[in-house]
Parts: structure tokens; C-alpha cells; sequence
């Protein structure tokens, strides 16, 4: 894992930025919003999709892709969680008093 | 939270873009991650020893195929290549080296190259038998057909050293090595070689023995020519030291009378038994040759030539095959040489005279028996006395002071009767020929010196 970090450092960075923005945007996004049943099924397969990677089920690079997708959408959640977050405070220091 | 979560609802566009992102990631940092992983892995098992090593890589797991030399250097090696930092998943294709029963090496020489075959017990080994084999052989090419193998005998590596240094002294052959018999067979380069080489074999390691040494020495071979035309004798080849050498060149001395000596042998060890033994008989034959050629060639004496006359083909024939040592073989191509011109009586006691001024016949000290190396020096007086077929010859023996003169006459009339029954034994009709003798009555030299004397000590041709 920290071999991971340190190797692909840039692109899981990436991965980090690409959730902040959407993270920011997503504060006042109108959009679709993913349904509570399709959140616990994807949560099911992530956890699913983790299972497999830590018992190193996959060989060979697929395997490698899965230990980077896994880890580049755990930093994507976490640049999302950033931005909005902090969109958030943002928004609520600078609205006017209604 | 409940933000949080409100939000969350709404992130998932941002998973298009991160999916492209990830695509490329793997695009690119796929061939990095391997080269990187590789690259660190070989740097990991240099020191280790291990054959046939082959390391893939595919992601982050590693394909590690090795033939390892003893289970606990190929477990200890698969636990470096797991150790490296990055390494997911270690595919062991690892196994051990087989085991040879039994171990067997050889080198085999020919006329172009030395080819090492069988098993080495580790890299290393082969690397260094190759590289002496290389600087005991001196630009021969070396071809390396050996393979690795477990199971060597002890101390394998310094028997196998000390043997590829025996290569280079041989013209061909073959050294094999089973367990820890040694085997030898060929025919060495240089005379000595064979026993260069078996003096090299006793210093094989502890345990090794060698089971059958069939290595061959190149013929040993003497030479000698007789020229008539330049009065000379060429001798070369090999004798076996210097004290033979000295004895075979006074041995030519003395037979060849008056015969220019070209001395152009060389010593070295590896004559056969009885060399010398077998050489003066052999020259002694040659010196009753008119022209001939001598070879001695290991244990055989091969002479060609042309006998003065012809009684003395059988008699020539005779005390070689009587005086030749035991277990030696030998050839004789004699011809005889056509018969000379006939002379005028006066010429042929001209001969005598010159050919007498150049050599004596000897005797035994005291006595009238005629000394072997005179042999050369009767058969040219024959051959002259042949040429004059009517001339009556008074062959007169002479002494010196020494003694009593009643001893020296009689001394002096048995050498010349030794004389004339030799000349009769050749052929010569008996009555041409009177045996005479002075005592020391007829000095043509002060018998007050050494030189004198033996000046004094002679057997005269008189022509009548």
C-alpha cells in the first residue's frame, strides 16, 4: 500500500483534485442524485471489489488495475469530501443574512 | 453529516473523468511499475547462486524461474525476490539443479579445438575451468558444452583445474573424470609430455584416482645418415641425456674413422629402455654401410643402405639382430653397392696406405681379437682388396716396445693372422694374403711416448 502511495503519488493527486472539483460543484449542482438502494449496492461492490484486491484474488497487471482503481476512487471520495466541504463553509461565511 | 451525505448523492458524475484518468494511469505506469520492479529484483539476487535465472513481471507479481545449486539457497532466494518492496504475489518456478550419478567431466583434445563436457557443480567452477583452460591452451579455440549439475565429489574443482592443465600438453586425447576416477588417454604433444603429465597426476586432490592412464608418448626417434660423398655423419633426434649423448658421439667417433660428425641431437627424457644399448649396434651396422640411413624409432631400429660387398650383408644382418636388445625390433633394407672399378696393383696399395693414415684397426689391449668398432675400417680395406684381384697382399703387424720382444712377435703375428682371416671370412681367396709379423722390431715412432707407441701399434697393407 505505501509502495502504492509513493509510486502512482501523481495520479492518485489527480485523483484527489477531480474530487475536490466535483466535490465544489456538487454543493449547488441540481442534478440526479444517486438513490440510497444504488449507494448500498455500490458500497457492496466496492467492498466486494477491496475483498478482492487485499486477498490478491486478481494476478498479473488486471490485478494492478484494481489495487489503482480502488485507491484512486478512495482519493477521489476524499477530494470530494474536501470540496464540498469546504464549498460549504465557504457558502455559509459569505451569504448574505436573509 | 446529513450534508455530507445530501452531497455524496451527487459526486458520482466526477467518476467519468476519474475513470478516463485511471485508464491512463495504467497505461502509463504499468511498464514503469514493471521495469522497476524487475530492475530491483535482479539487484536482489546478485550475490546469490543461481543458473538459468528468468524473472517476469507482470503488474506487481513476479514470475521467478532459477535453477538453484541446494534447497536452502533456492528457498532463501525466492524470500529476497517476495521481499522486495512492491512485490504483490512471487509465482516460484524456482527448482534445484539435478543431481548427476555419477558426476562425470571430460575435455577432449583434437587437431582444432578442446571441448569441456559434462557436469560442473556451480557457475563459478565452470567459469574458472573455462578461463584456465583458455590460458593453458594459448588461442586453441575452447568449446564449452558443460552443464551444471548437483552432486560433485569433494575437492571436484582442484582435480578438474590440475587435469585441464594436462590438456595443453597433448596433440589429442581425452581426460574424463566419473565420481573420482580419472581416465587419460591420447598422445602427448611434446616427448616428456606422458611423463610431465603422470608426474602432474600424483598431485590429485585427496580421494581421486586416476583408473587408467593410456596416454602415448610421440615416437622417440634417432636419426643417423652416412655420406660418402662429404665424408660425414649426421646424427639427430633425441637422446636421453647427456651422458648417452657423449657416449653415442664417441661411440661415432670411433667407428666412423675419419668421418665428419654432425652432432644435431637434442636431449629429453622419454626414450625407451635399453636406448643406448640398442643405438650402438645400430651404428655399428650403419659404419659398414658405404651410404645409409639409421632410424631409431621407439623400439625400432630401421636401416637402409649399401653393404661394401656382399658377405657383409649377412654378417651385418647377424650381429644386429644378436647385439640389439630384447624386445626391440629390427629392419634392415640392405642392398650391396655395385663393385668398383678394378685397379692396378700400385693403386691399390696407394688406397691402403691413405685409408690406413686415417684410422687403425684396433685390437684388444694384449690381445689379437679385432675391437667391433674396426669393423667399418675392414670392410673399406676389403672392398680394395677386391678391386685388385691379382695382387698378392702381405699384411704385416707391428708392436710396440712395451714388453717382452718374444710376446710382441708373437702378439704382433696373431693380429695380422686376426687380419687375414677376417679378409678370408669376407670372400677373399686365402692365399692371396701372408699374415707377418715384426714384434717391435720396425718403430716408426719413438716408443719413449704414449704417441709414440701407438703410432708403433699397427697393421700394415704391403702390396707385392
Amino acid at each position: 500500500m505505501f509502495f502504492l502511495l509513493t509510486f502512482d503519488w501523481s495520479w492518485l493527486l489527480l485523483s484527489v483534485l477531480v474530487g475536490f472539483a466535483m466535490g465544489w460543484i456538487a454543493v449547488v449542482q441540481r442534478g440526479r442524485v444517486v438513490s440510497k438502494r444504488m449507494a448500498r449496492w455500490l458500497a457492496l461492490v466496492a467492498v466486494a471489489l477491496v475483498v478482492i484486491a487485499v486477498g490478491r484474488l486478481i494476478p498479473g497487471r488486471p490485478g494492478y488495475w484494481l489495487e489503482l482503481a480502488l485507491l484512486m476512487v478512495a482519493m477521489y471520495i476524499v477530494g470530494c469530501a474536501l470540496g464540498s466541504w469546504l464549498r460549504e463553509w465557504v457558502l455559509s461565511h459569505t451569504a448574505p443574512a436573509s | 453529516m446529513h450534508g455530507f451525505f445530501k452531497w455524496s448523492g451527487k459526486w458520482w458524475p466526477g467518476v467519468i473523468p476519474l475513470a478516463m484518468v485511471w485508464a491512463f494511469a495504467a497505461w502509463v505506469s504499468t511498464p514503469q511499475m514493471e521495469a522497476n520492479l524487475a530492475a530491483r529484483t535482479t539487484s536482489t539476487l546478485n550475490g546469490t547462486v543461481l543458473d538459468k535465472t528468468r524473472i517476469e513481471v507482470a503488474g506487481r507479481d513476479i514470475t521467478f524461474a532459477a535453477d538453484a545449486f541446494s534447497d536452502e539457497g533456492r528457498r532463501s532466494a525466492v524470500a529476497a525476490v517476495e521481499a522486495v518492496a512492491g512485490v504483490r504475489r512471487v509465482n516460484d518456478e524456482t527448482r534445484l539443479v539435478p543431481e548427476a550419478k555419477p558426476f562425470v567431466w571430460s575435455a577432449e583434445r583434437d587437431v582444432a579445438r578442446v571441448t569441456l563436457s559434462g557436469n560442473a557443480p556451480l557457475p563459478a567452477s565452470k567459469g574458472k575451468l573455462l578461463e584456465a583452460a583458455r590460458a593453458s591452451l594459448n588461442g586453441v579455440e575452447v568449446v564449452d558444452q558443460m552443464s551444471l549439475s548437483r552432486g560433485a565429489p569433494p575437492r571436484f574443482d582442484n582435480a578438474v583445474l590440475l587435469l585441464v592443465d594436462q590438456i595443453g600438453k597433448l596433440k589429442d586425447g581425452k581426460i574424463a573424470v566419473s565420481d573420482t576416477n580419472v581416465t587419460l588417454s591420447g598422445m602427448a604433444r611434446d616427448l616428456g609430455g606422458r611423463e610431465a603429465i603422470a608426474a602432474a597426476l600424483k598431485n590429485l586432490p585427496e580421494g581421486f584416482s586416476v583408473a587408467e592412464n593410456d596416454i602415448k608418448a610421440p615416437p622417440y626417434v634417432f636419426q643417423a645418415y652416412k655420406d660418402p660423398v662429404t665424408m660425414s655423419l649426421t646424427l639427430s633426434g633425441y637422446v636421453p641425456d647427456n651422458n648417452v649423448h657423449v657416449a653415442i658421439a664417441a661411440a661415432a667417433e670411433r667407428k666412423f674413422f675419419g668421418a665428419k660428425v654432425v652432432d644435431n641431437l637434442k636431449a629429453s627424457i622419454g626414450a625407451p629402455p635399453k636406448f643406448l644399448k640398442a643405438v650402438v649396434p645400430a651404428l655399428a651396422a650403419l659404419s659398414r654401410l658405404s651410404t645409409g640411413t639409421l632410424v631409431v624409432s621407439d623400439r625400432e631400429v630401421r636401416i637402409s643402405g649399401d653393404a661394401l660387398y656382399d658377405a657383409a650383408v649377412p654378417q651385418i644382418r647377424a650381429s644386429l639382430a644378436k647385439d640389439t636388445p630384447e624386445g626391440w625390433q629390427v629392419k634392415a633394407e640392405l642392398s650391396v653397392k655395385p663393385a668398383a672399378a678394378p685397379v692396378d696393383p700400385g693403386v691399390c696399395q696407394q688406397l691402403f696406405s691413405e685409408l690406413l693414415s686415417k684410422g687403425k684397426i684396433r685390437f684388444e689391449p694384449g690381445r689379437a681379437s679385432i675391437d667391433p668398432d674396426s669393423a667399418g675400417l675392414l670392410d673399406r680395406l676389403i672392398e680394395i682388396a677386391m678391386r685388385c684381384p691379382t695382387a698378392n697382399i702381405d699384411v704385416a703387424g707391428h708392436t710396440d716396445a712395451d714388453g717382452e720382444d718374444a710376446f710382441n712377435q708373437a702378439l704382433s703375428e696373431k693380429r695380422a693372422k686376426a687380419v687375414t682371416d677376417y679378409l678370408v671370412n669376407a670372400g677373399l681367396p686365402p692365399d692371396r694374403f701372408t699374415a707377418l709379423g715384426y714384434g717391435s722390431s720396425q718403430p716408426v715412432a719413438s716408443n719413449d711416448t704414449d704417441e709414440g707407441k701407438a703410432q708403433n701399434r699397427r697393421i700394415e697393407f704391403l702390396v707385392r
